[in-house]
């Protein structure tokens, strides 16, 4: 061993330039081979119960784990305007609030003593009821789990916790920059409709017990829900023990209500919050596509090459080449219901905020002049078909992706087609799609910052409105 | 960032194992082999898909640098993604002269620069475009974030990097088919890298640190609390570095560093997933065998001398009010280690957790809180308790609560129930443990390097079950007391005013 080494590094001593070299233990990366991958997307069962519900089952026996997450058809989208924050505290009670057998101590006792949980949550245009349990503790934590979705209790005094809690959240609500970039570029993107709102101390003090269970009963009904099960069960046991447990559960429910799409903004907004900090946090963004787009996978390859990661041309510019910020990138969110948003966002020192700026606009721009290289577009393409397969590495990431695909309605064969439908995109697709969504023009910018450090007025860009910033006291 | 690791380690020290079968199975999976320049290997093979995780931690970190070097195992860890002498570059010889030169004048700047309002602006400015100029040229070579570019092209997930007070970690997922492909660049990176683009480098971690300490905070606090808190130890030092500790690193510096621990012997190798052992091993003998070993990281001879009394930081911010109380406590194999893993269960897992029942819904004086071990656990630290105020309750009340279930601890004896629970578990935790390839090469790693052995994952919740209530009430009357307390708080800017 040792010769071998002092061989090895003289060979790289003189051989440094073609250091692709032969030694018998420098391989050169690049130039690998491999062999191929045997890999196809597993499928789930999927069943329906008597009661309309629909059920995706996994099994999967390694561990003595189940989990399941129901999908429930709900969101703060569908909530008055005037009790902003409804929804969020609603799917909150929902679990803290007991059952109406058990009192909310008596249910986190049970189910912490078998370390079970359940949890659940509501976000913008879907609820979540999610379990995990170990096997032998499946019996008692399902039908604690159903009783939380089909009979909650939503206790007076947990009720008036979650509302203290969120108005909490909401006095701190500026403490963190980047939170409050995200919130107001959003805010801004968005404006006029649900996805733009957001909860004020106002709306969530006028929100009542009589609301949320109201809420609740609009929403929660086994058409339209879907629960995703995996893990250590036997399916046909697991199905009777389904319908057991929901197979009775039929509440009325009137039909889901209309939500408008959101319109773009016909100008772009300069947005400005002081803040005194040494680092400015920076986004900038319009409205994006959803999925029904046929562009998407064009739209994919270019917001990768764009802004996906270590590799791309946000990062390497502003981070790597200029060393401007720890942080740089974007996201053209394919949106699942709505058109999603395309951000780009970076933090840099206050003297370097309009030049941050600056750049990113101009690498946005660069997308719409010029083709990509055919470097970029391969890398683009290959990574985003050869990382397919993470996706779908435990049970429960499979019968969840199932679920989902249904629940929002993604047309048959999305996912077998996927690899193939990026592999078919070119770089004319990627200049195509670029000048098409990508829209220098309607760039709305959003800064938190300390104004008089900046090494140029926001103005450079725009007229400005200030956002005022009320802090925690 | 730092803390947030700090956390998930902290969450980690709680994973374990005992008589079940998973355990047994985990026991029985773990494939070791040592190689003959003293890296270790950790194999378990797991056919759920065709992925596999391959995770390389040094056991060196920010713990082990000099007063001059603080910040430099953080950097390093920055500097070891820009490539070697055959990645990254188109030219190594041609842009080997360059980098030569840069190093000449940025070492000019930093101490040009240094000297503060005594130093030459003519000179700084000279230097800045002279070291521009040489940049761009060298720039010229290199090719930019190769690593990340092969690694994509073949699907690779999570390519990322963490440095903590106890070590530095490299991790990445994969196809299993790609498997080679990461012993091909691994053990280049081991062997030969290059620190080139070292001062844009520096400044992104400039960036990095406004970003996570100077903008939050809660990060300013974090920090200065864990500063106040060690005296001597180099424990207390923020693992990114102060301001002025990175404004002066120099790439000889990380050079010296880098080449004295980056070797075979101080790294501890994990792969799991869709793998054969047999073939892996064998791959990694090819790859990784014949680099020589450097020398083994020297124990950190600094002692944190006893308190001597409480220790109260405060933290003027542009937020509300936090708060973060700590106590000094040895670290493991100590067993009161053990106990403290205890405590931290029965104050802060779950709903049902002491702290949460009572401050959270019963006072509803904090909407959050939490207690975690930190900040590393090579050497003695700290149990944390940290809260975050509910208006319009006072970190002073809030205080004064904590302190009311710490003497509970120290006067009633735990229930049974409550021991029982904590045993339930951990008996589920080492089966969710196993869910993830990437957790459990994490675990593995992480175990072997503080521990000194990932067995600890299978033998804790066995060793949990021998505490007794007497111990949790002899480890708190001994540590949770006055003298051993830092107490850490963010008063509000308009508060402070007042």
């Amino acid at each position: 061993m040792r010769c071998m080494f002092r061989f090895a590094i003289l060979t790289t001593l003189i051989l440094s330039l073609a250091a692709c070299a032969t030694t018998p233990w420098t391989v050169d990366p690049r130039k690998l081979t491999f062999p191929p991958l045997d890999f196809t997307i597993p499928k789930s069962e999927r069943v329906t119960l008597s009661n309309g519900m629909v059920v995706y089952l996994l099994e999967d026996h390694e561990l003595p784990l189940v989990n399941v997450t129901a999908y429930i058809r709900t969101g703060s989208i569908y909530e008055p305007e005037e009790l902003a924050g409804l929804a969020g505290i609603t799917g909150a009670v929902l679990r803290s609030g007991g059952t109406v057998s058990l009192s909310p101590e008596e249910l986190d006792a049970e189910l912490e003593f078998m370390a079970s949980g359940v949890e659940s949550g509501i976000g913008d245009d879907l609820g979540n009821v999610s379990m995990y349990t170990l096997k032998k503790n499946l019996d008692r934590t399902m039908s604690l789990f159903a009783e939380v979705i089909t009979a909650p209790a939503f206790s007076d005094a947990r009720f008036e916790l979650a509302r203290k809690n969120t108005l909490e959240a909401i006095r701190r609500q500026n403490d963190d920059p980047k939170g409050i970039a995200g919130r107001e570029i959003r805010r801004s993107l968005y404006a006029g409709h649900p996805l733009g709102r957001v909860a004020t101390s106002e709306t969530v003090q006028r929100i009542g017990r009589d609301d949320m269970i109201a809420f609740y009963k609009r929403f929660y009904r086994p058409q339209g829900m879907i629960l995703a099960v995996s893990g250590d069960f036997d399916s046909a046991e697991m199905k009777s023990r389904l319908e057991k447990l929901f197979g009775g559960w039929r509440p009325a429910g009137e039909p889901l209500p209309a939500v408008a799409e959101p319109l773009p903004t016909p100008r772009r907004e300069v947005l400005f919050a002081q803040k005194q900090v040494s680092q400015s946090v920076v986004r900038m963004g319009h409205l994006g596509v959803e999925k029904n787009n046929p562009d998407q996978y064009a739209i994919r390859v270019m917001d990768y090459i764009l802004g996906g990661g270590f590799t791309s041309r946000l990062t390497q510019e502003i981070r790597s080449n200029q060393g401007l910020a720890y942080h740089a990138g974007s996201r053209f969110d394919i949106g699942r219901r709505f058109p999603g948003l395309f951000i780009a966002e970076t933090e840099t020192k206050a003297a370097s905020t309009a030049r941050a700026i600056s750049l990113m606009e101009e690498i946005i721009a660069g997308m719409t002049k010029e083709p990509v290289s055919t470097e970029e577009l391969l890398l683009a393409k290959e990574s985003i078909i050869n990382s397919f397969i993470f996706g779908f590495a435990k049970a429960d990431s499979v019968v969840n992706q199932q679920a989902r695909l249904e629940f929002y309605g993604f047309p048959d064969g999305y996912l077998e087609n996927f690899r193939a439908n990026i592999a078919r995109v070119t770089r004319d697709d990627v200049l195509r799609v670029s000048r098409k969504y990508l829209r220098p023009d309607l760039l709305s910018v959003m800064v938190v910052g300390d104004g008089k450090k900046f090494d140029k007025p926001l103005t450079t860009f725009g007229p400005v409105r200030e956002i005022r910033l009320e802090t925690a006291k | 960032m730092m803390q947030r690791i700090a956390r998930i380690l902290a969450a980690a020290a709680m994973l374990a194992t005992a008589a079940t079968a998973n355990a047994q199975g985990l026991a029985e999976r773990v494939r070791e082999h040592t190689l003959k320049n003293g890296m270790k290997l950790l194999l378990v093979e797991r056919h759920t898909s065709p992925t596999v995780a391959a995770w390389i931690r040094y056991r060196v970190g920010s713990v082990d640098e000099r007063s001059d070097e603080r910040g430099i195992a953080h950097l390093l860890e920055h500097m070891l993604f820009k490539g070697t002498r055959t990645l990254g570059t188109s030219d190594y010889a041609a842009e080997k002269p360059l980098l030569e030169k840069i190093e000449v004048v940025a070492q000019q700047l930093t101490l040009e620069k240094a000297k503060g309002e005594k130093g030459d602006p003519v000179l700084v400015e000279k230097l800045e475009k002279e070291l521009a100029e040489l940049e761009k040229e060298a720039g010229r070579y290199v090719v930019k974030e190769e690593f990340a570019q092969i690694y994509n092209r073949h699907g690779g997930a999570n390519y990322n990097a963490y440095t903590s007070k106890d070590g530095t970690t490299y991790l990445i997922s994969l196809p299993s088919n790609k498997l080679e492909l990461w012993a091909a660049i691994e053990s280049d990176r081991m062997r030969s890298p290059v620190l080139r683009e070292f001062y844009t480098e520096r400044s992104v971690v400039m960036e990095e640190r406004r970003r996570s300490y100077e903008a939050e905070p809660e990060g300013k606090l974090w920090e200065t609390f864990l500063a106040s808190a060690f005296n001597a130890h180099p424990m207390g030092q923020p693992v990114i570095g102060w301001m002025s500790d990175i404004q002066n690193l120099t790439r000889t510096k990380a050079e010296s560093f880098l080449q004295r621990y980056y070797a075979p012997n101080n790294a501890i190798i994990a792969i799991v997933g869709d793998i054969d052992p047999e073939k892996t091993i064998a791959l990694v003998e090819r790859y990784f065998g014949h680099i020589p070993p450097g020398s083994p990281v020297p124990p950190v001879a600094a002692e944190e001398p006893q308190q001597q009394g409480e220790k109260r930081i405060e933290v003027v911010g542009d937020s509300g009010a936090e708060l973060m109380v700590g106590f000094h406590k040895p670290t493991l194999p100590h067993r009161d280690d053990l106990i403290f893993d205890v405590i931290e269960m029965l104050l802060s897992n779950g709903r049902t957790s002491r702290l949460h029942r009572s401050l959270v819904v019963e006072k509803q004086l904090v909407s959050s809180i939490g207690a975690f071990t930190a900040p590393g656990h090579r050497y003695p630290n700290l149990f944390i308790i940290s809260a975050t105020p509910q208006a319009p309750h006072t970190s002073a009340e809030v205080e004064a609560a904590i302190y009311g279930e710490l003497e509970r601890l120290k006067s009633e004896p735990v229930s049974q129930r409550e021991l029982e629970q904590i045993l339930n578990r951990l008996e589920y935790e080492e089966a969710r443990q196993m869910t993830s390839i990437g957790g459990l090469a994490r675990n593995l790693t992480e175990y072997e390097a503080i521990a000194g052995s990932w067995r600890y994952l299978i033998e804790h919740r066995r060793q949990v079950a021998g505490v007794t209530p007497e111990d949790v009430q002899r480890v708190a009357k001994k540590y949770l007391i006055r003298e051993n307390r830092i107490v850490g708080f963010i008063t509000p800017q308009e508060v402070a005013k007042k």
